[in-house]
């Protein structure tokens, strides 16, 4: 009885399809298996290279992590984060796609992850 | 037409309305039941863990004018440890929150799975506290509870409780640990080893408890497989000591038994049995009080969940706690 007018397309896990155009990463957080954070200082985004450089604690278990994206508004991640990742190939650094709002640019993030050597 | 429909509509809405009224019932002062009655609450929360108390309070009164109370006993399913006792005084919180007890009865008497408070004295009321300390040989059965009340009119009540489930874990607290002395740990025999008992206890020994500072990391505290050797620095393993482990690092799981603290998380016997630790590595470093880790030991057979209680920079030491269940 009740007719709405259809602003925007509902996407997957619904999420809305918008006109914004921004695509980037605008910090990055990485967490242990007990959920505390194992960076030794701020994770550094590099809009322009599209990498994230982050330093982890001596001793982090990069087996069992649970990375962080923050996005531009309505901007997407491929692959999605659904739980524990595995970082531990540090010759072969994970790469992840923004995607943004209205699904038109897309532009992949290289993660590098050193580790606090003693 | 028009007032045709809306004197219907009208008279709809009014029929609603008058089904939807209730009738407010009058408050009538409730009658006091002229018999010997009784009641129970389980006062304890959590697993049933050996060793520790499953705590009731048990009530029971009659009018005064029908006599007054002569004994009350507790039947147990398996029979409780040897502390297993009814508390023989009535308790009443006073002005300050505090409990007061005012002593009704003979010290309890035990009697395989009975417990027994005889009232000394003239009462018609009371609340005893029942303390049924888990043996173990209940492990992993299940417990219930009979409890009853006598009368001097020769009225008897009974009320029964459970069943309850005793876990599987084995518990154990405050284990001192010290760098370089009581390091070596054994999950299969639940205790803490200097390097000469380690030597002995070779093939059981799953974790070496050390403290390092090192310049530009943060290592401090940690608990680390013997095979572990890069996280095992300047420590020289007793001869046989080189088991494997796999060890998840985990934050604020402060379990009410292990930490004692104010947080009502209880580790139960499902929690190991759900826990995954095929990924986990075999070393924690960067313990910090209130922290803790779940370890399985090289053989599959043991879990565990390590507390630490506390840490010492100063001394290199630690207090850990730990809850421990036997896989089948």
């Amino acid at each position: 009885m009740i007719a709405c007018k259809e602003d925007f397309p509902v996407y997957e896990d619904g999420l809305l399809i918008t006109t914004r155009t921004q695509c980037y990463v605008s910090s990055f957080e990485m967490l242990g298996s007990d959920l505390q954070t194992v960076r030794t200082s701020n994770a550094i985004v590099d809009t322009t290279a599209m990498t994230v450089n982050v330093e982890v604690f001596y001793g982090t278990d990069l087996k069992n992590v649970y990375p962080q994206f923050s996005l531009v508004t309505d901007a997407k991640l491929e692959p999605k984060i659904t739980g524990k990742v595995d970082f531990s190939d540090l010759a072969n650094p994970k790469k992840y796609t923004v995607i943004s709002g209205n699904r038109k640019v897309r532009k992949t993030y290289t993660v590098n992850v050193t580790v606090q050597k003693p | 037409m028009k007032y045709k429909f809306l004197s219907y509509i009208f008279f709809s809405f009014s029929l609603l309305v008058m089904m939807s009224s209730c009738k407010e019932e009058e408050y009538a002062i409730p009658t006091l039941p002229q018999k010997l009655q009784n009641d129970v609450i389980k006062r304890t929360l959590g697993p049933n863990l050996t060793g520790l108390n499953i705590e009731f309070a048990y009530a029971m009164a009659l009018p005064k004018s029908m006599g007054k109370l002569v004994s009350a006993q507790v039947e147990a399913s398996i029979g409780g440890a040897e502390a297993t006792y009814m508390d023989n005084k009535s308790y009443y919180t006073n002005s300050s929150g505090v409990d007061v007890g005012i002593e009704v009865g003979s010290k309890s008497v035990n009697d395989g799975g009975k417990t027994t408070v005889t009232f000394t004295k003239d009462t018609m009321a009371a609340t005893l506290r029942y303390f049924y300390r888990i043996p173990s040989s209940a492990k992993g059965q299940e417990v219930t509870f009979k409890f009853s009340a006598n009368a001097s009119n020769g009225e008897t009540v009974t009320y029964s409780m459970g069943p309850y489930k005793i876990a599987e874990m084995d518990m154990v607290l405050d284990l001192d640990v010290k760098d370089s002395s009581a390091a070596y740990i054994s999950i299969e025999n639940m205790a803490v080893y200097n390097p000469t008992q380690a030597a002995a206890n070779a093939a059981k020994i799953d974790l070496v408890y050390l403290y390092r500072v090192i310049p530009n990391v943060t290592f401090t505290h940690g608990l680390v497989a013997p095979s572990a050797k890069t996280y095992l620095p300047g420590v020289t393993l007793p001869a046989g000591v080189n088991r494997t482990a796999k060890i998840q690092k985990v934050w604020a799981l402060r379990d009410f038994h292990l930490a004692r603290l104010q947080y009502g998380i209880y580790i139960d016997d499902l929690d190991f049995q759900q826990l995954d630790l095929s990924t986990a590595v075999d070393y924690a470093i960067n313990l910090r009080a209130e922290a803790g880790t779940w370890v399985e030991t090289a053989d599959g057979k043991y879990r565990a969940y390590i507390y630490v209680n506390s840490i010492n920079n100063a001394t290199k030491s630690a207090k850990i706690s730990m809850k421990r269940y036997t896989m089948k």
